[in-house]
């Protein structure tokens, strides 16, 4: 086992590596020019040249990759005089954009998309699965019609979408709601819960749509297997056959899915920030699109993949632990 | 000035007054100045004014930097005094200049190469201490810095101040605070010199309204011992009614009151509101459903960023809506120069004008309440340097194509220039423009519309944040921008986008024979102290440049807002095109 997740854990150190390079080389690739960004309309060539030099943008592409890992671990400085500005480790760049390291903007704004991601996944997964669950118990009658057409609108609708309508109706027409505005769960709790309300249920109602499809028809395949139809022969009682026996069989690919699926809105619920105007990564990173300020960029797609391949990770490992034969492959 | 930092590629600063008479709109559009919520009455002391909007932060709070007519009086307003102002009213008054840090507008020499003005006793900074001459001198020296201002801000003192043309970033022989040594900062300090409360600033050149020039935030004072460098954006320090007590772009800006102004030393400011909280990256349609709803605190709250078109009918269909919503010009004028050496002729130019539909580039970006065909260079704003241009011989007032016109100019050009004639209905002319949504779709109605006169057009799209510096080295024969005025003077428009001078002149047009003639009158214009007269020399100027063509003015543009039922005093203030913020006040 020990040498599973050694090797586990080495791929994916490997492969952050490799995404890191990749990341850093497309965002160099692109037609805009990082030092003339920096720039207004008064930019001199003389002006963007210093600008180049003083981000590192004059140097070679490894270089500045170099410098750029350095900086995570060590820090690193923009400018040589007086008016330069320091970064400390884990500096992920200097945003000439918003005057401020980047990483000082991640852990402002990381916060707000962890309260995002794991209140809505809690509600996602506990919804999904209920419903899911149910609706499978009693297959073709109401709760499983219910089931399947609130799958459906979950499924079609765009988050956008239900999002405006969502503060239309609850903040603007009923005034049910305040207007989301977020402030962190140690400042005021009460707050920070009526904030993230909307934009979890919004969430909540797109994944649980996908998550009760799926515990539908785990449970229904589950069901069919011989060794629930033992158990039913054995006459064991039929609560305890479905949470021991069906469910737990039923919830292990689904528990693969969701991990992957949290790692994803780790890194950024982009649309439903931008409507609810909460200050988190995504809206930092489509603020950062619309500004082509690329050190956020580089930042918030390596963040991103971070979250991807350390929960791929995880679920491997985790699988390790639940299949056996995973590991011997 | 900025329009904000999207479409950041129109140039400049401030703007001026509405005197734009007949305007030829449609019925949807017309100028409203907000009825009841321009006025003060019903205003209360205190309370919050919240402030929505789309943008997901200032362009910034720093002083220098700060290039955006609606910033530029909205931070004035609130936390950053200098020397002058303008009058803090609604109407053509409000373009007047009066005296803000500094006793009086400001003495200059007989040569007008030398001001000096004189500090207010009791001006103070949020901590109490004093504002010095030092710090209006040394915040003047930070736009030297190119490394921490990067060219954001105005460069007039790079302009007008009396230092050497060197080898700094900026080409000036002061590098900045940061990197001059001990000579290179003593240039400096014989151009701006402090003498107790006098400040004087020798210039290189004649200025007559260098007193305008200093009521650019540009000019503010900034104290050395709190001063970030490219970071004083996020946290400036106040010397006005109002401080930032906190900045965090992508959430919100607060400014509460500050305690330590002394209301005794400012005769411009009359702040009323407790606090103003900016609410940024609010989605637009969101933003017009709360204020169309007007419930709970947005009915104290204003919008920076104006109205959806969707819902514009909806707003200006409403007479209930009358007395809180607005419709102005916002001081604007686009444009598209031409590179008059490579369009050497003048009757090609007048064809492509001619040719040009207007009317369907106007209804691309939105129709007329986006803005009105500009007939001068100078905004409508700009009341007294305003006057509307006689346009070309032919030119359709409806905006539309002339294209019998303009084939019968391209005739007469083939005769007057057979070469030029023969490259624009051969190879074409080479049009440059930001490879942005809006030009994607206008450079296809260039190419129709022009095509139809058998001109041609080389579409060259530029990826937006390399506009500017490309076009200041290779130039093609047109190339699209737009501008408003830096103060309430025509002389920050007519000489900045045409003379040799120029900050904003691409149009390579030094080699014209009408260049001489015109670049003397600009020179007499500027110099000029009697302001009446210099109005009539900035109109003759306009229809000047209109006549020679060297650049196709496009639309004198316009915004439209709608603030809360309690906001009262929100009247658009002309040199700005935004309202006076820190005037503001809440009823109820």
């Amino acid at each position: 086992m020990f040498y599973f997740i050694a090797r586990r854990s080495f791929f994916a150190v490997i492969l952050l590596f490799v995404v890191s390079i990749f990341t850093f080389w497309i965002f160099s690739a692109l037609p805009a020019d990082p030092a003339a960004l920096t720039c207004g309309k008064n930019c001199r060539p003389e002006v963007i040249e210093a600008n180049r030099i003083r981000l590192g943008y004059d140097k070679p592409f490894i270089e500045q990759y170099g410098s750029y890992m350095k900086g995570i671990f060590v820090g690193r400085t923009y400018g040589e005089d007086e008016s330069g500005v320091h970064c400390a480790a884990p500096s992920l760049g200097y945003s000439y954009d918003r005057h401020e390291c980047v990483s000082s903007l991640v852990a402002k704004t990381l916060p707000v998309t962890a309260s995002i991601a794991f209140g809505a996944f809690v509600l996602w997964m506990v919804f999904g699965i209920a419903l899911g669950t149910l609706a499978a118990l009693r297959r073709g009658k109401w709760p499983d019609h219910f089931a399947t057409v609130f799958s459906v609108i979950g499924i079609s609708f765009p988050s956008f979408f239900l999002g405006l309508l969502s503060v239309l109706f609850f903040v603007i027409w009923t005034k049910i709601l305040p207007f989301p505005n977020y402030v962190g769960i140690t400042e005021n709790p009460f707050e920070w819960f009526t904030a993230l309300i909307l934009p979890w249920s919004v969430l909540a109602l797109l994944s649980a749509s996908t998550y009760i499809r799926l515990t539908r028809n785990g449970i229904l395949e589950v069901m069919n297997e011989e060794f629930v139809r033992l158990g039913i022969a054995k006459g064991l009682p039929r609560k305890k056959l479905i949470v021991k026996y069906v469910l737990r069989a039923a919830l292990t690919p689904i528990a693969t899915i969701a991990g992957i699926d949290l790692a994803f809105l780790l890194g950024g619920a982009i649309v439903t920030e931008s409507v609810f105007n909460l200050p988190g990564l995504g809206k930092l990173t489509i603020a950062a699109v619309v500004n082509s300020d690329l050190p956020i960029l580089v930042a918030t797609t390596l963040i991103s993949a971070l979250f991807i391949v350390v929960a791929n990770a995880f679920v491997d490992i985790m699988y390790g632990f639940l299949d056996p034969r995973v590991r011997t492959k | 000035m900025k329009h904000n930092r999207i479409i950041a590629a129109i140039a400049t600063a401030g703007i001026f007054l509405s005197a734009c008479g007949g305007s030829g709109m449609n019925a949807q559009s017309g100028e409203e100045s907000g009825g009841r919520s321009a006025s003060l009455d019903g205003a209360q002391d205190g309370g919050t004014l919240h402030v929505l909007t789309f943008q997901e932060g200032a362009s910034t709070l720093d002083p220098q930097r700060v290039y955006t007519g609606a910033e530029l009086g909205a931070w004035g307003s609130t936390f950053t005094r200098t020397l002058t102002s303008y009058q803090p009213v609604a109407g053509e008054d409000g373009t007047n200049l009066v005296a803000d840090m500094a006793t009086d507008l400001g003495t200059a020499s007989d040569d007008l190469k030398t001001w000096t003005f004189t500090l207010r006793d009791g001006l103070t900074w949020e901590d109490g201490s004093e504002v010095t001459c030092a710090d209006i001198a040394y915040g003047v020296s930070r736009t030297f810095a190119a490394e921490v201002t990067a060219g954001e801000g105005p460069l007039y003192a790079l302009s007008y101040l009396n230092i050497p043309e060197g080898d700094s970033d900026f080409g000036s022989a002061y590098p900045g605070p940061w990197l001059a040594d001990e000579e290179q900062q003593a240039l400096f300090d014989a151009a701006v010199q402090c003498d107790g409360q006098n400040i004087t600033f020798n210039l290189q050149v004649p200025v007559a309204d260098f007193n305008y020039t200093v009521g650019l935030l540009a000019f503010a004072p900034v104290p050395k011992d709190k001063d970030t460098a490219d970071q004083y954006g996020l946290a400036p320090f106040s010397n006005g009614p109002f401080r930032v007590e906190s900045y965090e772009e992508g959430v919100e800006l607060v400014l509460v009151r500050n305690e330590n102004w002394n209301a005794d030393s400012d005769p411009v400011r009359k702040p009323l509101l407790d606090e103003i909280i900016w609410q940024f990256g609010v989605d637009e349609a969101v933003i017009d459903e709360r204020m169309l709803a007007d419930a709970g605190e947005d009915k104290n709250t204003i919008v920076y960023g104006g109205i959806l078109p969707e819902n514009l009918q909806t707003v200006f269909g409403d007479d209930s809506l009358k007395d809180r919503r607005t419709d102005g010009f916002d001081g604007f004028v686009s444009y598209t120069m031409f590179n008059v050496e490579t369009v050497n002729c003048l009757e090609v130019r007048q064809a492509v004008w001619l040719a040009l539909d207007r009317e369907a580039l106007r209804t691309a970006a939105g129709g007329p309440f986006t803005g009105e065909f500009a007939t001068s260079f100078v905004a409508p704003l700009l009341a007294a340097d305003y006057e509307p241009a006689k346009l070309v011989d032919g030119l359709n007032e409806d905006g539309t194509a002339n294209v019998e016109a303009a084939i019968a100019m391209m005739e007469k050009a083939k005769e007057a220039c057979p070469d030029l004639h023969a490259r624009t209905t051969g190879e074409g002319l080479r049009f440059d423009h930001p490879d942005s949504a809006t030009w994607q779709k206008n450079i296809a109605i260039w190419i129709d519309s022009l095509g139809a006169a058998g001109i041609k057009i080389i579409d060259n799209p530029i990826e937006p944040s390399k506009y500017y510096s490309s076009i200041n080295g290779d130039r093609g024969d047109l190339m699209r921008a737009g501008w408003a005025a830096d103060w309430a003077n025509a002389s920050t428009v007519i000489p900045e986008l045409f003379s040799k001078d120029g900050g904003f002149n691409y149009h390579n047009n030094e080699g014209d024979p009408a260049f001489a003639a015109f670049q003397t009158k600009v020179d007499e214009a500027k110099a000029e102290t009697d302001r009446s007269k210099q109005s009539k020399l900035w109109k003759e100027l306009n229809q000047y440049v209109m006549d020679q063509v060297w650049s196709i003015p496009g639309s004198a543009t316009k915004s439209q807002n709608l603030v809360g039922s309690n906001v009262r005093g929100a009247y658009q203030w002309k040199p700005f095109g935004w309202y006076n913020l820190g005037a503001i006040g809440l009823a109820g």
